[in-house]
């Protein structure tokens, strides 16, 4: 019997290291994997910007955990007005983010597709969203990216980023897309090669109606922008300065305003990550950078432009940044209201802070030299919740 | 967790409605069986008195007992028949066929590892697909097993009803308690581990076993030793800081042991049984420290005394066990019945059972035969028994014990073949359909006509389809979320109509009075891959061209504020060959798992059939 007493202790102690490795093991985190690029950072759809008609900000509303239940909002405060007011274009789906491109009287909104939609949806607006006509939709999901569509003003032709990497266009009318590149292509060309093309985060044109993408790069000190020269890539990016030479560059923004051509860059990584604005006013032949503004660990959320080129961004801890173009250097707002999705210039010299509560939008001023918000309108958005479920 | 919610309520009127018709239209097939084999039975004795007289067993495979059965073979076989009954009951409740998946399998397969919930979610899926076959199966299955083991009392029948509760507890072990949450955190004695599942299968394996194995004390002894080092590992367990099981309350939040008989309490039970529980829970919370230690000094001294071999100290053990087990059964897992969709009495009974089982295995052993038993085969053979002309002898000869354990097997089989019959159809039963959507309303009256551009862009009437029949119904071309997969049932059932379908045009409408150009529809078509469908039309038009049609078929297509989809009705008008509405669907398939989507298809491609005529 004592045997068998020896065994079953044997056997007891086995199975009770078994169990307590099966039940009471300590939840260990995978190894962290080596990567030769750290992920870029995302830029958020929440943004605004400046046409002839007005100025127009996007945010998702609806504070859900509940994906399908945070629906985008489109607003726009009407050139010559103070006032903002609700514009979301009707009877599409929203769920999936908005995308717009703009030029004079017209706003084009895309739908990003979500849940069972995979194409994306476009709509028109020339009367500051008072009506709205549906064009025919992009056969694919667009890129989640604030300026992955864009419209010469000159040509009225779309160009479109898609979330595969292709990247489309289509002339007024919109009725037939097709391919201008890809990622896959444009990374086999001599500028793509030299950039190591990794990711398309954008598309403008140049003020002659050049299409202009933007993307990620592999190779440190290298902005990826390039131009479409009669079916030739060329490199069209800032050469980036000594500093930041040995950074991963990633374009999170390229956009055209009134007058240039203006890129958001992100420089290095994680907490060492900066952030440099780049203008052109030669169809992007010469660049002038700010200074870099270093994050210090915080995450931008949202970054706009104004007509004239001033960049607003939006950091984690409700910190505001702005600068107002070549030559200056990042000012720091005041504390930004909670819930702040994003900045929108505002009359003379003010910026607009558009804070959103669940289904409540708050819109806050700054004025220069002032160090407090003002709170200058509300709006309560119907938000249709379980509609999209 | 996907596959398993198919979004229908478990009290859903129409599928109870339909699992009791098919519980009462399996019942009687069995009473029918029971009654043919009863009635072969008793005519043969009358007819073939000798073989009668023969006795029963000799010939029968149920042998006459050269040794008794022994106690503890008696005990599980009884007391995990009578379980295996129970729980065959507990399968037939209204609500099983439906909230079995959501209600019982997927909240105890949630927090097991993502292959466990793969594996899990594959049972779910199938049984959600034929919810009515799935249950019906479980209840006779379980029903006949229990029946079994009670009629066969030894022999090759005996054991062969141990190994089938040994394997049908396995398939319940693996799918519907996920392992018994073995490969989950938060494993303990005190919530039912290692699953009550599991102690049915080592309990028809130890009644699977051939008799020589029962003349012995070491299959006493492995049993009871096995208990000592389960239970001693999980006192270590229960021992082990930082499982919240040492603490009555934390952070004003009930401990790990309060909070799960916390949640017991409110749940639908007979007063005192809560008023009990509620307490229980009380005490937890002012002496967590004091009943965790109770249960780590219990389970260890039991396992300890199982340990030692000494039956003086095993009785002890069995009896404090026993009472420790009942006091769980009791005050933490609620009786098992109770607390939500009850499938089985929970772990403490089978294992309190298995435990004296193992004690009266040590100590009650019989002695060695002097001679064999009788063979378990008779003389012939089993290939003489199963030649025509033996039979009437055979069951002349058999005893009532053997025709109720055929009877058994018959009811297993009874549960079983449609069941597998059923999995076999890659389509859902139409029932999910139908309690979703409601019965279709039967109708006749004419379709009101409509002239639209379908996606070639060609015009499209309702007298263009005359002498065929057209499942019509209408789509948002923008929606995110039904109006895709209704595209897929009528895709489906365009495929299960066959050849039939070249008779049968399957037309949506847009619903969508914003994004009503050709190149939405055409959209619309690559991303549901309709377009090569050639009996498809998506039909859309201006405005003005759309609203009247949905006026006169009665749908309202709502333009919503703020981001939202179109808001519209769901609805399939079923129109025959003369262009009269003959049935209406509410087509909205709910959360839309792919069982309801083909559940919707089978019935559209049904009533397509009616008015073609089933080939």
């Amino acid at each position: 019997m004592n045997r068998q007493i020896h065994r079953a202790l044997a056997l007891t102690a086995v199975v009770a290291g078994a169990m307590l490795a099966a039940g009471c093991g300590t939840a260990v985190p995978p190894a962290s994997r080596q990567s030769t690029r750290a992920a870029p950072p995302t830029p958020s759809l929440d943004t605004s910007l400046v046409t002839a008609a007005g100025t127009w900000a996007v945010a998702v509303m609806g504070g859900s955990a509940a994906r399908h239940n945070n629906f985008w909002q489109l607003f726009i405060r009407p050139g010559g007005s103070t006032r903002w007011k609700l514009v979301t274009p009707p009877g599409t789906a929203d769920n999936g983010g908005l995308v717009l491109a703009a030029a004079g009287q017209s706003l084009i909104t895309a739908f990003r597709p979500s849940q069972n939609l995979t194409f994306t949806p476009l709509t028109e607006t020339r009367t500051a969203g008072q009506a709205w006509s549906a064009l025919s939709p992009v056969g694919a999901a667009m890129a989640s990216a604030p300026d992955a569509l864009a419209m010469d003003p000159a040509s009225g032709r779309l160009l479109a980023v898609l979330a595969s990497g292709t990247v489309t266009q289509a002339a007024p009318g919109y009725s037939t897309w097709t391919t201008l590149t890809s990622r896959r292509f444009l990374a086999a060309t001599p500028p793509g090669r030299h950039c190591g093309l990794q990711a398309l985060t954008a598309a403008s044109f140049t003020w002659s109606r050049t299409p202009l993408l933007g993307g990620t790069c592999a190779r440190p000190g290298t902005a990826g922008i390039f131009a479409d020269a009669h079916g030739t890539w060329q490199a069209a990016g800032p050469a980036i300065p000594a500093p930041l030479a040995r950074q991963d560059i990633t374009v999170l923004r390229l956009t055209r305003t009134a007058q240039q051509t203006v890129a958001l860059l992100t420089a290095g990584s994680g907490s060492a990550t900066s952030l440099v604005t780049a203008w052109s006013a030669d169809n992007c032949a010469h660049w002038t950078l700010s200074p870099p503004f270093p994050l210090h660990g915080a995450a931008l959320t949202s970054a706009s432009f104004g007509a004239d080129g001033t960049a607003a961004v939006v950091l984690t801890g409700d910190q505001g940044e702005t600068i107002t173009g070549p030559g200056q250097r990042w000012r720091k707002l005041p504390v930004l209201p909670p819930g702040t999705a994003t900045l929108a210039a505002g009359p003379q010299g003010a910026i607009s802070a558009l804070a959103v509560h669940r289904t409540r939008l708050t819109i806050w001023q700054a004025f220069p030299g002032r160090a407090t918000w003002t709170k200058a309108q509300s709006i309560s958005v119907p938000i249709q919740f379980e509609s999209s479920s | 967790m996907p596959g398993m919610n198919t979004g229908l309520n478990a009290n859903d009127p129409a599928v109870i409605a339909a699992f009791k018709a098919v519980l009462l239209h399996q019942g009687l097939i069995a009473l029918l069986i029971f009654g043919t084999l009863g009635l072969a039975w008793v005519s043969i004795r009358a007819w073939l008195p000798a073989a009668a007289s023969d006795g029963p067993g000799t010939k029968t495979g149920t042998p006459a007992p050269a040794v008794a059965e022994p106690a503890w073979r008696l005990l599980l076989r009884t007391g995990f028949g009578i379980l295996w009954l129970l729980d065959g009951i507990l399968q037939a409740q209204p609500q099983m066929a439906i909230g079995l998946p959501s209600q019982v399998i997927e909240p105890t397969a949630v927090s097991s590892p993502p292959w466990v919930q793969h594996v899990v979610n594959w049972a779910g899926t199938s049984w959600s697909y034929h919810p009515l076959q799935a249950g019906a199966a479980a209840v006779w299955i379980q029903a006949g097993i229990g029946i079994w083991m009670h009629a066969a009392v030894r022999g090759p029948l005996s054991r062969l009803a141990g190994l089938a509760s040994a394997a049908w507890g396995l398939v319940v072990w693996v799918f519907g308690e996920s392992f018994g949450g073995i490969f989950a955190p938060g494993l303990t004695w005190l919530f039912g581990a290692p699953g009550a599942v599991l102690i049915y299968v080592v309990a028809g394996a130890l009644i699977a076993l051939p008799e020589r194995a029962w003349r012995t004390r070491r299959l006493g002894w492995l049993t009871v030793a096995g208990f000592g080092v389960f239970l001693t590992g999980m006192a270590v367990l229960q021992a082990w800081p930082g499982r919240g099981f040492w603490q009555g309350t934390a952070h004003g939040q009930p401990g790990t042991l309060a909070g799960m008989t916390q949640s017991m309490a409110p749940t639908p039970q007979p007063h005192f049984l809560s008023a009990w529980v509620s307490a229980f829970t009380a005490f937890d919370q002012a002496h967590g420290f004091a009943v965790n230690l109770f249960a780590v000094v219990g389970l260890a001294v039991i396992g300890a005394l199982f340990l030692s071999g000494q039956p003086r100290l095993i009785r002890p053990a069995v009896i404090a066990f026993t009472v420790l087990c009942l006091a769980d059964w009791v005050l933490i897992e609620d009786i098992g019945a109770f607390g939500g969709l009850g499938t089985d009495p929970n772990s403490m009974i089978p294992m309190a059972l298995l435990a004296a089982a193992g004690y009266l295995a040590l100590t009650r052993a019989p002695a060695p035969a002097a001679e064999p038993a009788s063979p378990a085969v008779p003389a012939g053979g089993w290939a003489s028994r199963l030649r025509a002309a033996a039979a009437p002898r055979s069951l002349a000869a058999a005893s009532i014990r053997s025709v109720a354990a055929a009877w058994a097997i018959g009811l297993i089989i009874l549960g079983a073949a449609p069941m597998a019959a059923a999995q076999a159809n890659p389509v859902a039963d139409p029932i999910l359909a139908q309690a979703i959507g409601g019965s279709s309303a039967p109708a006749n009256y004419p379709a009101p006509p409509f002239s639209l551009t379908d996606q070639h862009g060609r015009n499209v009437t309702l007298a263009s389809l005359h002498g065929k029949v057209a499942l019509l119904t209408f789509l948002d071309d923008t929606c995110t979320t039904t109006c895709p997969l209704e595209a897929q049932e009528f895709r489906l059932a365009g495929q299960l109509l066959g050849t039939q379908a070249r008779h049968v045009e399957l037309v949506a409408i847009n619903a969508n009075p914003v994004d009503y150009q050709l190149g939405y529809i055409r959209a619309f078509d690559r991303q549901e891959r309709l377009g090569g469908i050639p009996n498809w039309l998506y039909l859309t038009g201006s405005p003005a061209q759309l609203r009247p049609v949905w006026a006169r078929y009665g749908v309202t297509a709502q333009i919503l504020p703020a981001g939202s989809m179109i808001g519209h009705s769901e609805i399939a008008f079923v129109i025959d060959q003369n262009g009269h509405v003959r049935q209406e669907m509410n087509f909205d398939p709910g959360p839309g798992t792919a069982a309801t989507q083909s559940s919707f298809a089978a019935e559209l491609a049904d009533a397509a059939r009616q008015l073609l005529g089933r080939p």
